[in-house]
């Protein structure tokens, strides 16, 4: 909201916007490196539950920050392999989706206020999240041929999609309803 | 937030509580409750207050020396009734006591009689529902419970009903992150002085690593900063007793994360037929009260009073 009413240029607000998401990315997201399913490769990610509010809140400066964050993270965690493109590429896809759905291709603004708006929020995690899983399992699996492909799948898809709507619709209810943040209007409605 | 919103910000409270005890079993049991409540709290207070520094000052110059009071009594009650949860839990096995846990929802209409507040037939039917699930769960162990065990969590469960019912008046009249920081502050210093009470060395006593500090970060983050903050949010729009019948479905949560979780993070527990029929009574009763039977016409009459 500060970035919102400043007058600084539009690069260095997008630039900004960038870094204070990827910190805030990563102040959910390294605690959780304690927690490892199949180390080194995925773990628990509540983090996951910013997906839809960077896309959908923030735009290409948020779907950016969730890839760099992920990627920081990463390096963190001493998890870096070829696969991290993979997971780079997976992670601004995920955000970038919400993001295309609700400022490009829905006909209404962005809302979460009936069963119907909840539905059309769970269809669109749910194609992130298969997205993300085809992206980043086939990488892994043809760099690391001993990881077990399904449960690797399996893992990205319930993490891409269980926080995202177990605790970020819940968030994005809180932002929008409570804390006056303001989602991107739908192109089409305006 | 509307009706449906408020009812899905409950459910959510209740998941990130019910993932305490596997954060928790990233601490070393030598740590004490008080000192993951004073340190997660506190750190929640210090978040909650940068971010919402402007929002907090505005609130405190409204409602002044009344919020700092109510705060505080929240601070003793939320203290309170965790102190005698943490005592009472031992003289349970973990499923037995988590499941006389969720008794609070029975108390609950106890309490908002006792305060002079009326409790209408639908909540009845749920309380008696959840119960019946609470009684069913606990099957044959019933016999073996110890009844100061007991007595500790029904007192327990009674403080937790008053501090609800008072969460709920008070969250209708001020601005919820204030209420939220304010009662995480005071928690903090309670749970400080207990802390000292009973382990004079604190900070020193903790065998700080990587993984205690980064789950009480996580606590503090989740448990406290949000879904404290949400809940408190909800509760402007959800009744007590309907958050109190959420809260139960607490159970449950921890139901399916012993069965589908690894067991490095959580004791690995197989339920058996009784706390499964337990926890589908405790999810019917969640639904009748969260379920509007009237339909669209009184939900509609609650939105346009928003």
């Amino acid at each position: 909201m500060f970035l919102k009413n400043s007058n600084l240029p539009k690069p260095v607000k997008f630039i900004l916007l960038t870094v204070i998401l990827t910190a805030v990315y990563l102040i959910i997201a390294v605690p959780f490196k304690v927690m490892s399913v199949i180390p080194g490769f995925t773990d628990i990610r509540p983090v996951m539950l910013l997906k839809p509010v960077f896309g959908i809140f923030f735009g290409i400066p948020g779907c950016i920050a969730f890839a760099i964050g992920n990627l920081i993270g990463d390096i963190i965690s001493d998890s870096v392999r070829w696969t991290s493109i993979a997971g780079f590429a997976a992670n601004f896809l995920g955000p970038f989706i919400f993001y295309l759905f609700f400022a490009k291709i829905a006909g209404k603004d962005f809302s979460l206020r009936n069963a119907k708006d909840l539905l059309k929020h769970f269809a669109v995690t749910v194609i992130s999240s298969v997205i993300e899983a085809l992206l980043i399992a086939p990488a892994v699996k043809l760099l690391y041929p001993e990881v077990d492909f399904m449960l690797l799948s399996l893992t990205i898809f319930l993490n891409g999609t269980a926080f995202p709507l177990l605790l970020g619709v819940p968030l994005m209810i809180l932002m929008q309803e409570e804390l006056g943040f303001k989602p991107l209007k739908s192109e089409k409605s305006a | 937030m509307n009706r449906l919103q408020a009812n899905i910000c409950l459910i959510c409270v209740t998941l990130c509580w019910s993932t305490e005890v596997i954060i928790f079993s990233c601490i070393p049991g030598d740590v004490l409750p008080f000192t993951t409540n004073f340190i997660c709290n506190g750190i929640a207070a210090i978040l909650l207050g940068i971010c919402f520094f402007r929002r907090i000052k505005n609130e405190l110059s409204r409602s002044g020396k009344k919020l700092i009071l109510r705060c505080l009594l929240l601070g003793v009650l939320n203290c309170g009734y965790n102190s005698l949860y943490m005592y009472g839990i031992k003289y349970f096995d973990v499923s037995t006591g988590a499941f006389t846990f969720s008794m609070t929802v029975v108390v609950l209409p106890v309490v908002l009689i006792t305060m002079k507040k009326s409790v209408g037939a639908k909540t009845w039917l749920s309380v008696g529902l959840v119960l019946a699930g609470i009684v069913i769960a606990l099957g044959g162990k019933m016999a073996q419970i110890q009844p100061l065990g007991l007595l500790l969590m029904l007192l327990g469960c009674v403080i937790r009903a008053v501090f609800i019912v008072k969460l709920n008046d008070f969250a209708k009249e001020h601005d919820a992150i204030t209420l939220s920081t304010f009662v995480s502050v005071f928690v903090s210093v309670i749970s400080f002085v207990l802390w000292f009470i009973f382990q004079p060395e604190t900070f020193a006593a903790i065998p700080w690593t990587g993984t205690i500090i980064a789950s009480l970060f996580i606590y503090a983050y989740f448990i406290v900063a949000f879904a404290q903050t949400l809940n408190i949010f909800a509760q402007k729009r959800a009744t007590a007793t309907e958050s109190t019948i959420i809260y139960s479905l607490e159970i449950v949560f921890s139901l399916i994360w012993g069965m589908i979780l690894p067991e490095n993070l959580v004791e690995r527990a197989i339920p058996t037929p009784f706390h499964i029929i337990g926890a589908v009574l405790i999810v019917a009763g969640s639904i009748v009260e969260i379920i509007e039977f009237k339909g669209k016409r009184r939900l509609k009459n609650v939105s346009e009073k928003q």
